[in-house]
């Protein structure tokens, strides 16, 4: 058992408060850099990461402890800033307007750093969520096959074929060791 | 030939990777009272949660303390028909109906608040 697991056991079995703000001390800074890279608008992440974790404190009783806390915790937000997305228009529009931010034409990154912005506008949603969850949260294909509900192969496949589009798009095939 | 085809891809693919990952990359966020709003909020609905039931059911009763009062004397006059010996124990209480309601409603919320108490 590693230390987030006794604190959810703490948690489970006496509902214990102080317990669970550890287990959100240590895990904030992720969450809400994953939400904050989603919907790229900070005080939304920051409420949608409020919410992840009172949503977390209600269902931790269904984390089995097989995959890594973190791992389930960012299901649990990525769980949230899609039912939100669908309830909320405001989200909706902010996040309408993430997705299509004006595409430039080809880009050199040797020649300008390749900036999350311009990548994200090509991405589409779901290559987004997937490739964030990768490369910001670090999450392995099997956590993020569990947080997303795709198989390992699909999320994979979405993996290269988001490289594959920013390859293209900013031409760095050809770029070395940056 | 064909590992050193491997080894290249292999090589553009950690390169891309790096930069991928320098790109995402971000400085930790600090907490900055965040996980103490967090935990306030799962306090208030703890307290909230615990409170619902026994808020309800004393709010529920003092609504139902009237009719069933009238109730119990619209139906006083079928006793009547029973036996006096049978009735006349509940009837010499009758009066003190509403005072034993009421003390029993306040003794429930007691037992509530003081278990309340005891868990926190």
């Amino acid at each position: 058992m590693n230390n987030d697991q006794v604190l959810v056991a703490r948690v489970v079995a006496n509902q214990d408060s102080d317990a669970f703000g550890e287990l959100v001390r240590r895990h904030q800074s992720q969450v809400r850099n994953f939400l904050r890279r989603l919907t790229r608008d900070e005080s939304l992440a920051d409420d949608l990461a409020q919410d992840c974790f009172l949503r977390a404190w209600d269902k931790i009783h269904t984390y089995s402890g097989t995959g890594t806390f973190i791992g389930w915790v960012l299901k649990v937000a990525y769980t949230t800033f899609l039912q939100s997305k669908r309830k909320d228009k405001r989200y909706g529009e902010i996040l309408e307007q993430a997705g299509h931010e004006p595409r430039n034409n080809v880009h050199d990154v040797r020649e300008e750093a390749l900036d999350l912005d311009r990548l994200m506008a090509i991405l589409s949603e779901e290559e987004r969520v997937i490739l964030i969850f990768s490369y910001a949260c670090g999450l392995s294909h099997r956590e993020i096959s569990d947080a997303t509900d795709m198989p390992a192969g699909t999320v994979k496949s979405i993996i290269h074929r988001a490289k594959e589009k920013i390859r293209t798009h900013f031409e760095i095939e050809n770029y070395q060791h940056g | 030939m064909k590992s050193k085809i491997i080894n290249m891809a292999d090589k553009t693919s950690d390169a891309e990777d790096r930069l991928l990952k320098s790109v995402f990359d971000s400085a930790p966020i600090p907490d900055s009272g965040f996980s103490k709003k967090v935990v306030f909020k799962i306090r208030r609905r703890i307290w909230i949660n615990r409170l619902a039931l026994p808020v309800a059911a004393v709010v529920g009763a003092a609504f139902a303390l009237k009719p069933a009062t009238q109730l119990i004397v619209a139906l006083l006059p079928l006793l009547d028909v029973v036996p006096i010996d049978i009735v006349s124990a509940p009837m010499q209480l009758l009066p003190q109906l509403q005072t034993i309601v009421l003390g029993g409603m306040m003794f429930a919320a007691g037992v509530t608040l003081f278990k309340i108490i005891e868990e926190t």
